[in-house]
């Protein structure tokens, strides 16, 4: 943890702000951020989801200073303690679970919250059950923002944490409510548990270096909320015309849930928020661990047939597909974080070109650098055919594990 | 196939292991230098190069002044290039390889 005299990590910009506290708490550096949006004339420092985050963070561990500035543009971070939910700190006595109210003005999808709570989960003393509820819970993907849907980071991402001996078994996502993004695309009003008990030591070094096999067969989910249940076949039907052709096997499942009434501060009548519908595909390879995802949801102004959105997400799917590698874009910064957080020992993984040429990406190597981990080597995966538009990065860990935990 | 893909002077691993931990470059500018779109870098390149080259400058026009631009898990596609790309029968074909319904005798 961070001495007398602790060193900040110096970093500036809004980009990859969760990535980088999540950095920060998993390693202890603290961290200094300024310049946060310091140039727009509108909305300059923080955005309502991330001030959000921030007080996740709060409620997650124990010992964590933040102090914003006036204006909110800089920001610095001393990580505390990731304790997970303990009785009686953060979470109320009579349940086991931290509630997480977002505020209504939240524009992210759930996933935003979801993605780094979950690296930090494995970390945490005790398990981490979280509920998020309020009127800013978007389960559904986001059009303006491009998040995840919830389904996607159930079935695409969660999965993954198994291959760092991080067992998705005892990781459980409850969606209680479902929402689409509310008018102007903020806020919805869903509601979400997350019960992560899989706590580790250490994750286990990751070798994903082989070929990424072949798409054996196609699950998704397709979601309505708040609209006619027939557009959810008409998404499926416009999806599996486009992936018929490659793969018998795809079975989209349909989820129909009524809008979720949210009240209005002040007021006791309710309205209906959170009205649309997306479609979320998931493609599993023959190669142990491998997935690949696409998410397509209606944008929250509307004005898109539910075809359109089926093949967009079966183009989408295919376009991920033909990126290649083991691990898809959306899901590589979680990856690549956890084989840094491993032990001290060089995992590979093996991606595509484009999917490593993104500025998500070198900006996610960059980060991990300034927190003290070691630089990532990449070379070609020139060993078949397929190998020449692959690249294979070597990540070397840097065995930093769990603090809370002394035994495995 | 090897053999063109060796002479691929952009997109070599080596450089953008380079260009990754360049901190002078921002991560698009060192994007732009790996891809070898950066200046006199603009040698024959193959057609499906160029594809990336069009999608990816469409892309950066659209979004502007990005320095204000949020953090996007999924990437932004442009819908009628993947609908042009994928409509084509040869493409599809060409992805079959990586499905469980490929021909493997004649593939390997």
């Amino acid at each position: 943890m961070s001495g007398a005299k602790p060193e900040f990590v110096r970093l500036t910009g809004h980009r990859a702000f969760t990535q980088r506290l999540v950095l920060s708490t998993l390693t202890g550096r603290p961290v200094h951020i300024s310049k946060i949006r310091s140039g727009s004339p509108t909305h300059p420092g923080l955005a309502p989801h991330e001030v959000s985050f921030l007080r996740l963070l709060e409620s997650v561990t124990n010992g964590s200073v933040i102090d914003v500035s006036y204006s909110g543009t800089t920001i610095t971070y001393q990580p505390g303690l990731i304790t997970g939910t303990v009785p009686g700190v953060g979470a109320s006595l009579a349940s086991d679970l931290i509630e997480h109210v977002l505020p209504a003005a939240c524009t992210r999808s759930i996933t935003y919250f979801l993605v780094p709570l979950a690296l930090l989960a494995p970390f945490a003393k005790a398990h981490m059950n979280v509920r998020f509820s309020g009127p800013g819970v978007i389960t559904s993907g986001t059009s303006l923002t491009g998040d995840l849907s919830i389904d996607t980071f159930r079935t695409a991402v969660l999965p993954l944490y198994g291959l760092f001996g991080i067992p998705p078994a005892r990781i459980e996502l409850r969606v209680l409510a479902r929402s689409c993004p509310g008018p102007g695309g903020k806020g919805g009003g869903g509601v979400v548990e997350l019960r992560f008990a899989s706590q580790v030591r250490l994750p286990k070094t990751l070798h994903l270096n082989r070929r990424p096999g072949r798409i054996r067969r196609i699950r998704g989910v397709a979601y309505c909320t708040g609209v006619s249940a027939s557009h959810n076949n008409r998404m499926i039907m416009a999806a599996r015309a486009v992936l018929n052709r490659l793969v018998s096997d795809v079975h989209v499942a349909a989820q129909y849930d009524p809008a979720p009434l949210v009240g209005d501060k002040g007021s006791a009548q309710k309205k209906k928020i959170g009205i649309g519908f997306g479609l979320s595909l998931v493609a599993e390879s023959s190669a142990d661990g491998v997935i690949y995802a696409a998410d397509e949801v209606a944008p929250p102004e509307g004005g898109v047939v539910p075809e359109d959105i089926g093949t967009r997400c079966a183009y989408q799917l295919l376009e991920v597909i033909a990126q290649g590698g083991c691990v898809t874009a959306a899901a590589a910064p979680t990856v690549l974080t956890l084989m840094a957080m491993g032990s001290e020992d060089v995992g590979r993984l093996r991606l595509g070109r484009d999917v490593l040429g993104r500025e998500e990406i070198i900006g996610c190597a960059r980060d991990l650098k300034a927190f003290g981990a070691s630089s990532w080597g990449i070379r070609d995966a020139g060993d078949d055919e397929d190998g020449a538009s692959e690249l294979i990065v070597s990540v070397k860990g840097t065995g930093v594990g769990n603090i809370g935990r002394k035994v495995a | 196939a090897k053999a063109l893909h060796g002479k691929r002077r952009p997109f070599r691993a080596v450089d953008l292991a380079r260009f990754m931990y360049d901190t002078t470059l921002t991560p698009k500018e060192a994007l732009l230098k790996w891809r070898g779109e950066d200046d006199q870098e603009d040698e024959e390149m193959e057609e499906d190069i160029e594809q990336d080259d069009e999608t990816f400058f469409k892309r950066s026009g659209k979004e502007g002044d990005d320095d204000l631009r949020e953090d996007r898990t999924i990437p932004r596609f442009d819908y009628e290039d993947l609908a042009a790309k994928w409509s084509n029968e040869d493409a599809v074909e060409a992805l079959r390889n990586r499905f469980a319904t490929a021909n493997l005798l004649d593939e390997e």
